[in-house]
C-alpha cells in the first residue's frame, strides 16, 4: 500500500476523503456532517457531492448540539464523521464530545462516531491546540496524522472502530504532499506508533505537524554529526507504550518534540512514564527509574495566547535549531 | 392535514381499561418511594425522582407504538416503569449492579433500555433534545420508516442552549420528534422567575414554528389523548411538535438535598397529585387502592430480595 501511485503528491486533506468515500461505498450508514458541509465536500471531495448528495448534512453554526445530534444519529445505526472545522470550536462541544459521546460506550453500546477539527494558524481562538486536553478524557481516541499514508490509514481504520476518534488535522501541513518512505512497508494498525531509522543515538518522539518536520530534519542532523530514532505518534491515544520504551532501551536517551503548550502536555505524560519505568497499564515494565538513568528533555510551545503576526506564530513550536541543539545535548 | 384540524380528533381515542394507568403511576410512585427509603438507609447514592409528574411519563409512553423510541431527562424511573421495563433490571441498573440493563454503569441517570427503546437519557439538562433530533433524524431519512421519538425534559433545559439549537436544527429538517416538557417550574432548587421569562414554554416555540400545546400535565387522561393528537400529526410527515406538561414535582430536586419551598407549600401542591386525581376518576375505593399497593410493594420486595444479592457492576 505504501508504494500506491495514488499517494504520490497527495494531500492529507485528499486522503481523509479518500478513506472516507471508500467507506461510503460499502457503508450506507455513514453520514458527513457539519457547519458547511456541503460547501466543503463541494470544493474537497466533488466525488462524494456527486455520489452521496443525501449524506451530506450541513448544520447550523450550533457546534454542541451538531455533536449531540450526530450522537444522536448514531443510537439511530449511522456512522457520523462530525466536521467541527476548527480546533478551537471545540471548546464549544466539549460537553457533547466528553460528557455524551465519551460516555455513551460506557453506560450504553459502544458506537463509532468521528469528529474531525483542525489545527488553524490564525490568532487567538483559530490556532489552539487541543490534543492533549482531550487523552485526559476517557472514552476518547486521539488521533493526529503526519502524512497522507497515515491520515488514510488512521481515518480508515477510526471508521471501522467501535470508538469515539477525535480526528485532528494540522493545517500547516494538510497541504503537504506525500513521498513513498522506503523503510515502511505495510500500514500501521490503529494504536501503533511508526518507527523511523532505528539504530540512532537519541529516541525523539513526536506527532502531527512536528513529525513532518522531524522528518524533513534528518539530513541536517547527518550533516552535523547527529542521529534519531523517530517515534511518530500518529495516534496520541491509545499511545503506543512498547514502541516507545523499545526505543528508549536502546538509545536511553529522549527527546519529546510538542507542537501543543508544553505546561501539562503529553511529553509530561511521556516523560514521567519513561522515568519511573511503567506503561499506563502497568503491562510494558521497563527497568528500573535511576539505574542507569534515562536521559530526557521536552521542547513545546510556550503558554501563551496565539499571536497575530505570522512570524510570531511561526515561532511558538520549537525551531530546528532548538531540536538539533537538544538532540545534541542529549546525544 | 393542518396542527389545528387534529385538536377535533382528541377524543376519539378509546380508553384501554380503567385503572391500567393509575397502576402503572402507582408502581412508580412505590418503587421511587421505596428507593428513596434505601437511599436514606446509606445504601445507595442520592436519586432523582419524579414524584409527582408520573402522569406525564405514564399518559405519553401509553401513546407511543412499541415501535416508536424515547430519550429522556435524569428523572428515568417513572419514564421506564412507564413503557414497562423490566423491574428487577431497573432496580439492578439504578443500584449499579451487573444485571442492570446496562451492567450497572449506568444508574438512574444515563439509563438506556433496547428493550423498550429508551434510547438515552441524560444527566446534563438539554443535552436529551438535540440527541433526540438526531436519532430522529436517522429514523426518517437513513431508516425511512414512521417510527417517532418522544424526548421528555424540564422547562428549565428550555433555558438551555442545546434546546435552542436543537429546536432550530429539528424544525430545519423536519424530523419526527415530539418534544415533551415536564413543566414544574423548577430548575433544581431554582425557580422559574429566575430562569424562564415568557409565561412558559411552548411561547417560545413560535420562534421554531413548532406547534406547542400547554395542558394539565397531571390529568393523565388528557396527557395521553393530546400526546396521541400529536404523534398522528407528527407521524404524517409535518415534523416537530411539543407537549409541554404543567405539573407540580413533590418531592425534592435530589434526593438527600433540602427543598427551596415550605411544608405548607409542599402540602398545597400535594393536592394536584395525579393519583388522587385518577383514583377519584376511578371511583376506587380507599381499600381497593391499598390492595393495589399491596400488590406492588410485595412485587417490590421480591425485585429489591434478589437485587441486593446481586453482584456490583464492573468498572471500566
Amino acid at each position: 500500500m505504501t508504494r500506491d501511485p495514488w499517494f504520490r503528491n497527495r494531500l492529507i486533506r485528499d486522503a481523509i476523503y479518500r478513506a472516507i468515500e471508500e467507506r461510503m461505498r460499502i457503508d450506507p450508514s455513514v453520514y458527513l456532517l457539519g457547519e458547511g458541509a456541503e460547501m466543503k465536500i463541494h470544493f474537497d471531495a466533488p466525488s462524494i457531492e456527486r455520489d452521496f448528495p443525501g449524506r451530506v448534512i450541513t448544520m447550523p453554526i450550533s457546534e454542541d448540539s451538531n455533536t449531540n445530534f450526530a450522537v444522536g444519529l448514531s443510537l439511530g445505526g449511522c456512522l457520523p464523521v462530525v466536521d467541527v472545522i476548527t480546533a478551537d470550536f471545540l471548546f464549544r462541544t466539549m460537553d457533547s464530545i466528553c460528557n455524551t459521546a465519551a460516555k455513551q460506550a460506557t453506560v450504553s453500546k459502544p458506537r463509532t462516531i468521528i469528529v474531525r477539527a483542525e489545527f488553524m494558524t490564525g490568532g487567538p481562538t483559530t490556532g489552539q491546540r487541543l490534543e492533549a486536553l482531550f487523552t485526559h478524557v476517557p472514552g476518547l481516541n486521539v488521533v493526529i496524522p503526519s502524512n497522507p499514508l497515515d491520515a488514510y490509514a488512521l481515518m480508515r481504520d477510526a471508521l471501522s472502530r467501535p470508538e469515539v476518534t477525535l480526528f485532528f488535522e494540522d493545517r500547516e501541513i494538510e497541504d503537504a504532499t506525500s513521498f513513498c518512505w522506503s523503510s515502511v512497508d505495510d500500514i500501521l494498525p490503529f494504536g501503533k506508533a511508526s518507527l523511523w531509522w532505528p539504530g540512532g543515538d537519541v529516541t525523539v518522539v513526536t506527532y502531527g505537524l512536528m513529525a513532518r518536520r522531524l522528518q524533513l530534519l534528518r539530513s541536517r542532523a547527518h550533516e552535523l554529526g547527529l542521529s534519531y530514532e523517530l517515534i511518530d505518534l500518529r495516534t496520541i491515544y491509545p499511545i503506543d507504550w512498547e514502541t516507545i520504551f523499545g526505543s528508549v532501551s536502546r538509545t536511553r536517551a529522549l527527546l519529546v518534540v510538542e507542537p501543543d503548550v508544553k505546561f501539562g502536555g503529553i511529553g509530561a505524560e511521556i516523560v514521567a512514564r519513561v522515568s519511573d519505568g511503567t506503561s499506563e497499564d502497568g503491562r510494558v515494565p521497563y527497568g528500573r527509574p535511576t539505574e542507569p538513568g534515562i536521559a530526557t528533555h521536552r521542547l513545546g510551545a510556550p503558554r501563551i495566547t496565539i499571536p497575530i503576526d505570522f512570524d510570531q506564530r511561526r515561532r511558538l513550536v520549537p525551531s530546528d535549531d532548538d531540536i538539533l541543539n537538544a538532540i545534541a545535548a542529549l546525544s | 392535514m393542518k396542527f389545528d384540524d387534529h385538536l377535533i380528533l382528541t377524543q376519539q381515542f378509546a380508553h384501554p381499561g380503567p385503572g391500567v394507568r393509575f397502576r402503572t403511576m402507582l408502581t412508580a410512585r412505590l418503587l421511587e418511594d421505596r428507593l428513596q427509603k434505601i437511599c436514606l438507609a446509606g445504601e445507595a447514592g442520592d436519586l432523582h425522582f419524579s414524584k409527582g409528574q408520573e402522569a406525564i411519563s405514564t399518559g405519553v409512553c401509553a401513546a407511543l407504538r412499541p415501535t416508536d423510541h424515547m430519550v429522556t431527562h435524569h428523572r428515568t424511573i417513572a419514564h421506564e416503569v412507564a413503557r414497562g421495563a423490566d423491574l428487577y433490571k431497573l432496580v439492578a441498573e439504578v443500584l449499579g449492579k451487573r444485571t442492570g440493563f446496562n451492567g450497572g454503569r449506568a444508574g438512574e441517570m444515563h439509563i438506556s433500555n433496547p428493550d423498550i427503546r429508551h434510547a438515552f437519557s441524560f444527566q446534563l439538562v438539554g443535552t436529551c433534545i438535540p440527541v433526540a433530533a438526531g436519532l430522529a433524524w436517522a429514523l426518517r431519512y437513513h431508516h425511512k420508516n414512521d417510527e417517532i421519538v418522544a424526548c421528555f425534559f424540564g422547562d428549565a433545559a428550555s433555558s438551555n442552549g442545546q434546546f435552542h439549537e436543537a429546536c432550530t436544527i429539528a424544525a430545519i429538517h423536519k424530523v419526527p420528534l415530539l418534544l415533551v416538557c415536564e413543566n414544574n417550574g423548577l430548575a433544581g432548587n431554582v425557580t422559574k422567575d429566575k430562569y424562564l421569562p415568557t409565561a412558559n414554554v411552548a411561547e417560545r416555540m413560535g420562534s421554531y414554528r413548532i406547534p406547542a400545546k400547554t395542558i394539565d400535565g397531571n390529568d393523565v387522561r388528557f396527557v395521553e389523548s393530546s400526546a396521541r393528537l400529536l404523534l398522528a400529526w407528527i407521524r404524517d410527515g409535518n415534523g416537530p411538535a411539543m407537549l409541554e406538561c404543567l405539573t407540580e414535582r413533590l418531592c425534592h430536586h435530589k434526593q438527600g438535598q433540602g427543598d427551596i419551598r415550605t411544608k405548607e407549600k409542599l402540602a398545597e401542591l400535594a393536592l394536584r397529585d395525579p393519583l388522587i386525581l385518577e383514583a377519584e376518576r376511578l371511583g376506587l375505593s380507599s381499600d381497593a387502592q391499598t390492595t393495589m399497593e399491596n400488590e406492588i410493594n410485595a412485587e417490590i420486595d421480591r425485585v429489591l430480595e434478589r437485587v441486593r444479592l446481586d453482584p456490583v457492576a464492573e468498572v471500566g
